[in-house]
């Protein structure tokens, strides 16, 4: 008994912590997303009004459709481009090269987010860097104010952050090549399959746990990602450009509808719990596979 | 580790080629705002790429200063205690998850690691109104309370696997000697976590130092942080129009070095910390 105080007494902190800035707010983010509330007065109880409404705004329907797109194209992409740079990375021959080039990537972390987005606005600007490299191989006829366009200004936005490695997943990927026991690569070598083969069968499936992680939290930053529509388009121009979250944000902050607001984030947060319970799910993890290989 | 392919050039080669090209690639955003805020807005538009250099040297970059200095001090203080609480009440859990036998242990971790799947957009507007409902408005509190409380999960899941890999003969030796578990936390769980810790930490102060939208709603513009600032940038009046791209890349600049200079002192143990693999599922 004195054993669980005790340790109870470690956990307190935490649970104070997370009971009060978490978990409270969540329950009262579920139980708003059924109410008329503008977030001074008391919140009316409504039922599914909410939903019902959303299901008929073409806004709403929009912004779900441009998440979609931001999800099928920028997930795979950003995850990609990672996992491309951790094997590049782990084939290098010296170990001080290896080191470097993950000193240079992790670098990038070092900038901060919202300096990241509005230096790419910069890029995007009339005459701004895209401009200038588009006129210089010939391409300037394609110039454009890429985000007040309708039909760039989307895929401006899921272009940003080029060339799409992402340092933490990317060392983390590293990590998971670094562990894999060196008789099962030179299992692989001496079976004298390609380098892609090698890649396909062997590295990919014991680096399947950090794979699933990364990609559970790719689900959860994509469909949170608020700051680059925020700052840039605004949902704008010609509505091109809303997503559930800027949605979410504008209808609380703006509108001061507070119950609709929430129950956006309830059918948001519903999807991003589904998708990453069902990653969670179908994906195994790599002990199991390693315990399959060894 | 035989991972690696030996002595051929022509694999050698394209490798080494690819990396450097994708790594200019990645860190070019950091180049262009470094020297956008060193030129001025006429050697800006002739050539976004040259290393040109506006006189009196320097000059956007003493003017952003002077601007954001404040706001760069309080997030300096609003980082430094979120990051120090997380750790210190994540490593409490962490230590209590990975070492303590007690009643309840797999409910509360279940109830820590349902965290992760309560994103910050769900919480933002009951959070933003609970805050000020504490009458926190206007307080950094608003802002360290609520970092310390979201940073616990992941803290928590990362620490714990790092302490469980550390080897039973450290504690039962400690364990023979009497040591208390608070001891055992501060003289062995601690000090053998320090890279994965140095790696959180890091990985928690560029996302609050940067975060922008729950600041911007709980802070008045007097009293904002370095994120807003330079998200709501007001050029000085004194200041011709032409060269206010270069000011506000003085201050990006400015905003970015902490992290920079962090990086640059800790980078050993951050790469060292995620390459334990203690991430993954």
């Amino acid at each position: 008994m004195s054993r669980t105080l005790k340790a109870w007494a470690f956990l307190a902190p935490t649970f104070i912590f997370v009971g009060t800035f978490c978990y409270w707010p969540a329950i009262r983010a579920l139980e708003g997303a059924f109410t008329s509330w503008d977030g001074v007065s008391a919140p009316k109880w409504i039922g599914f009004k909410n939903f019902y409404q959303l299901f008929h705004d073409s806004v709403f329907l929009g912004s779900f459709l441009h998440l979609l797109w931001w999800s099928l194209i920028g997930i795979p992409v950003g995850m990609g481009a990672s996992l491309l740079v951790a094997l590049l990375i782990y084939r290098l021959d010296s170990k001080r090269a290896q080191y470097w080039f993950r000193v240079a990537f992790a670098l990038t972390l070092c900038l901060p987010g919202i300096v990241g987005i509005l230096t790419w606005e910069n890029f995007y600007e009339i005459g701004g860097v895209i401009d200038t490299l588009l006129s210089d191989v010939g391409l300037g006829r394609f110039d454009t104010a890429w985000l007040a366009n309708p039909h760039t200004a989307l895929g401006a936005l899921i272009f940003m952050g080029f060339p799409w490695v992402g340092a933490f997943a990317m060392l983390v990927f590293y990590a998971g090549l670094q562990s894999i026991p060196g008789e099962i690569i030179d299992a692989a070598s001496v079976d004298g399959i390609s380098s892609l083969r090698r890649v396909w069968h062997v590295e990919l499936p014991l680096i399947k746990g950090q794979l699933k992680v990364i990609l559970i939290l790719s689900i959860i930053g994509i469909t949170q990602n608020l700051l680059p529509p925020l700052l840039l388009t605004g949902g704008g121009p010609a509505n091109t450009t809303w997503v559930p979250v800027l949605y979410m944000y504008e209808n609380a902050f703006q509108y001061a509808q507070m119950g609709y607001a929430l129950s956006i984030a309830f059918i948001l947060f519903v999807v991003s719990l589904v998708l990453a319970l069902v990653t969670m799910r179908y994906l195994r993890s790599d002990n199991e596979t390693r315990r399959r290989v060894a | 580790m035989t991972g690696h392919t030996h002595g051929n050039w022509a694999v050698r080669v394209p490798h080494y080629f690819a990396l450097t090209v994708i790594g200019v690639l990645a860190l070019f955003p950091m180049y262009f705002m470094a020297v956008t805020g060193l030129k001025n807005g006429i050697q800006l538009e002739q050539n976004p790429f040259s290393l040109a250099i506006a006189h009196p040297f320097g000059t956007f970059y003493r003017q952003a200063w002077d601007y954001i200095d404040g706001d760069m001090l309080r997030t300096v203080l609003i980082t430094a205690a979120s990051v120090v609480g997380i750790t210190v009440l994540g490593m409490l859990s962490a230590y209590a998850f990975a070492r303590m036998e007690f009643l309840g242990s797999t409910v509360l971790f279940y109830v820590v690691f349902g965290l992760l799947l309560i994103p910050s957009f769900l919480t933002l507007i009951p959070l933003f109104l609970e805050v000020r409902g504490m009458g926190l408005i206007d307080n950094p509190a608003a802002l360290i309370l609520p970092y310390i409380a979201g940073g616990q999960a992941f803290a928590i899941f990362v620490f714990r696997s790092s302490i469980q890999g550390i080897p039973e003969e450290f504690f039962e030796a400690a364990r023979i000697d009497g040591a208390t578990h608070l001891r055992m936390l501060l003289r062995i769980a601690a000090p053998l976590s320090r890279p994965i810790m140095i790696a959180v930490g890091l990985l928690n102060v560029t996302a609050i130092w940067g975060d922008y939208v729950f600041p911007s709603l709980v802070l008045p513009v007097s009293r904002q942080t370095a994120a807003m600032a330079v998200g709501n940038f007001q050029p000085p009046p004194s200041v011709p129009d032409i060269n206010v791209v270069n000011l506000q890349f003085a201050a990006y600049t400015i905003v970015s070095v902490p992290i920079i200079l962090l990086f640059i002192f800790f980078i050993r143990y951050f790469i060292a910390g995620l390459a334990t693999g203690a991430v993954k599922m």
